[in-house]
């Protein structure tokens, strides 16, 4: 603790240089945060997906190619299957061609909410169930284009009613939120027994089915097991869990990876050229005062310790202030991955890096200022 | 002139000391290497990204498409899609018929060779005068599907990307088995792009309706005229744009992504690079002060000193560009990437590696300023006093 005050001159025997250094170790870590934090918080989006999800849908391999809802009891008998939820997906245009609004249709019995990641107030379910042509909508999206609750919205879309209109209708009855990042956020919720009744083509096949299960470590099996029964039959399932999916999305960021990996091994590589530079002039300047010191009966071990608290105290607080700076910037630059958050661990990995960039760039001017010799050090002056 | 060479003299001084402060100079070299590196690579992906989208665009292709919409959510009915064959300005081929090709656009799955992991991208269907439309498309095994067949053409590299595109293979896909009958090239387009015949698609698909329609012009001057003709008919609810704005709209996001990465990473390291760079010649004229204030006490000027050191700034980036130009092209240069499902080859084009030279200049000009200021301001009496 007494050594505090000499750490702290010695920090600041030369303030431009220290400043100078301090400002380039936080632009350094202010990059390694915005990129680790963008790498690790993909990884951490896919961690967070439900693996107790399951969407069972067609194994063709075409997008959007409808499964028989009759696959609904077979799927609800396999073991170890808690519930089956059959999900249509279409979609439309409210009033501009360019506000596309994605359409799912659920039904909503039961606990249905235990198959979907959507969150809704059990008064805003209760009208959902209550109301044909309900609707549910999420709350950015009703504040975008107005919406209120007993609102009448028409959307324009591709499907054919049975009166021959391709404009539905439906009525706002409540708000939900998604805590998925897969399928966007413009989408809204509604009853599938009606779309299915007043679509004109189509009727009684659905787009996928969610299926709970009622234990996470059997999803695989049950997953194997649900396309084991429809294999070589007319429909074949292709079972995945929403984990399996977010991987899947966002394995096309994951290409970046070596590039971050890249970008921030350089990073890392010139600050460490430039600190140890820089600690090593420091050490060759202070010679003279560094051998003062142990004339004065510093020991080998407090002068070591002592250089290396210096190069530490700068690191460490240089980090924190561009870690704290990528945590500013982070929404803006990672903006193009939905709902990704920094997780703190990036703040624990660069913080330890810091300690990492000081031990090895002051590492050898310690060892340099421990092994001194006072007289030859006075002696060169 | 006296000035010229005092500034001669200075520089050689500069760069004979060099072997002496090896580590400030590596400092520069390496902070400057790895920020035009990172730089040049990163627009390398841009660059990339921009060659291989605009590849096949051809100069007199318009594309039509319903109003405001992109193609994957434009819809065409037939009706309307019938009169633009009468169109004016519209290009005739050899059987002496419009060259217009209706599209209808639907996801398709593939699996990656080497990895196994799944790549969504569109299937095409699209009239056989796809042929005359793109005449840069060539056969290269088997031949074009026939009309009402389950028959799928793709591109070379589908074929060599993804697995299940052989000749003869079969994809199991709505409506039964699709087979693949041949595969061709597309000049210098590197997308995997898989075509059927449109009125198969669209039949398995419940369609009735055409995603977008190609027109090819008679020439790129036409473009106004037809463009006009499809405003003017009131039957028609559909905008007509050059085939290279609707790419370029396609590609928008992900050319703005590149871009706005490269640049803040690159801008980020340059500052950093510029700081280590700013550290290292205080030190040096630190180091050197008693020298300067020596020359300036027998009658070199301030300005000759200056300018000699920004010139060894600058000097010393210089290498440093090239070095991180040169790493990022023999790392990256021709490497696959497919980052959010498109895929492309990084760049590294000379003129890259020239934008990276300037910003290294930049740096080396930055850096050196306020170091060489202070090497002409210092009192020379102060100077020599120093230890």
């Amino acid at each position: 603790m007494r050594f505090l005050p000499l750490i702290w001159s010695g920090i600041w025997r030369k303030p431009g240089r220290t400043i100078l250094m301090f400002l380039q170790i936080s632009v350094a870590f202010a990059l390694f945060g915005v990129l680790q934090g963008v790498k690790s918080g993909v990884e951490h989006l896919v961690a967070a997906a439900r693996a107790d999800l399951l969407i069972v849908h067609t194994r063709a391999n075409f997008i959007f190619s409808p499964l028989p809802l009759g696959l609904l009891e077979p799927i609800r008998s396999v073991a170890g299957v808690k519930l089956v939820v059959p999900v249509e997906l279409s979609g439309g245009t409210y009033q501009k061609p360019d506000q596309q609004v994605g359409i799912v249709a659920v039904s909503p019995e039961g606990d249905w909410l235990s198959a979907f990641t959507f969150m809704v107030a059990p008064e805003y379910d209760a009208a959902l169930r209550n109301t044909r042509t309900g609707a549910l909508v999420p709350e950015e999206l009703a504040k975008k284009y107005g919406w209120k609750i007993g609102d009448h919205i028409p959307l324009m879309t591709r499907t054919t009613q049975v009166n021959g209109s391709t404009t539905w209708e439906f009525d706002v009855v409540g708000t939900f939120d998604d805590s998925d990042i897969g399928g966007g956020r413009d989408k809204i919720l509604i009853n599938f027994s009606y779309y299915n009744e007043a679509r004109k083509a189509g009727k009684n096949t659905v787009n996928h089915f969610n299926v709970a299960v009622s234990d996470p470590r059997l999803a695989v099996s049950v997953a194997d097991e649900i396309d084991r029964r429809f294999a070589n039959s007319s429909n074949e399932t292709k079972s995945e869990s929403l984990r399996e999916l977010a991987q899947l999305q966002l394995q096309s960021i994951g290409d970046l990876n070596f590039l971050i990996r890249a970008i921030v091994g350089a990073v890392l590589v010139a600050l460490l050229f430039a600190t140890s530079t820089m600690m090593m002039q420091s050490i060759r300047e202070r010679t003279a005062e560094l051998a003062v010191l142990k004339t004065l009966g510093f020991t080998d071990r407090a002068v070591f310790l002592l250089i290396l608290a210096e190069a530490a105290a700068v690191c460490v607080a240089a980090a924190a202030l561009g870690l704290a700076l990528a945590l500013l910037a982070f929404p803006f630059a990672a903006r193009f991955v939905l709902g990704i958050s920094m997780p703190a661990v990036v703040i624990e990995i660069g913080l330890a890096s810091a300690v990492f960039v000081a031990l090895v760039s002051a590492g050898v001017p310690a060892i340099l200022a421990a092994r001194l010799r006072v007289a030859e050090a006075l002696a060169s002056r | 002139m006296n000035s010229l060479r005092q500034f001669i003299a200075l520089l050689a001084m500069s760069l004979a000391g060099v072997p002496q402060r090896l580590g400030s100079v590596l400092t520069i070299i390496i902070g400057v290497a790895c920020a035009v590196g990172v730089l040049v690579s990163m627009l390398a992906m841009g660059t990339g990204a921009r060659n291989q989208e605009q590849a096949n665009v051809s100069a007199d292709g318009v594309v039509l498409s319903s109003v405001g919409s992109r193609p994957f959510s434009s819809s065409v009915p037939r009706e309307e899609a019938a009169v633009i064959r009468d169109m004016p300005g519209i290009r005739r081929g050899s059987d002496g018929e419009p060259i217009v090709a209706f599209e209808s656009l639907v996801g398709m799955e593939g699996r990656r060779r080497v990895t196994g992991t799944r790549v969504f991208f569109p299937l095409v269907g699209i009239s056989e005068s796809v042929l005359q439309y793109r005449p840069e498309m060539h056969f290269t095994s088997g031949r074009m599907f026939q009309r009402g067949l389950r028959e799928l053409i793709a591109s070379n590299t589908c074929v060599r990307q993804f697995s299940g595109f052989g000749i003869g293979e079969r994809r199991s896909l709505p409506g039964g088995d699709w087979t693949i009958v041949g595969h061709f090239d597309q000049g210098v387009g590197e997308q995997c792009t898989v075509y059927a015949d449109v009125d198969i698609v669209m039949s398995t698909f419940a369609r009735n309706a055409y995603s977008i329609v190609s027109v090819l012009l008679r020439s790129p001057s036409d473009y106004d005229a037809f463009r006009a003709a499809v405003q003017a008919n009131p039957t028609l609810h559909l905008e007509a744009k050059h085939e290279k704005e609707v790419v370029q709209d396609a590609f928008k996001q992900l050319n703005g992504l590149l871009d706005f990465v490269s640049y803040f990473v690159g801008t980020i390291m340059a500052i950093g690079a510029t700081l280590g760079a700013v550290n290292s010649l205080y030190s040096i004229v630190d180091a050197r002060r008693r020298e300067l204030a020596t020359l300036r006490a027998i009658g070199f000027g301030s300005g000759a000193i200056v300018a000699s050191i920004l010139c060894e700034s600058v000097l010393l980036a210089l290498p440093g560009a090239l070095l991180g130009a040169g790493l990022a092209w023999a790392l990256f240069n021709g490497l696959s990437v497919s980052p959010f499902g498109y895929s492309f080859q990084l760049e590294v084009t000379r003129s890259l590696a020239l934008t990276g030279v300037v910003w290294a200049l930049a740096m080396g000009l930055f850096g050196g300023l306020f170091p060489a200021l202070r090497a002409a301001r210092v009192p020379v009496t102060t100077a020599l006093r120093a230890t």
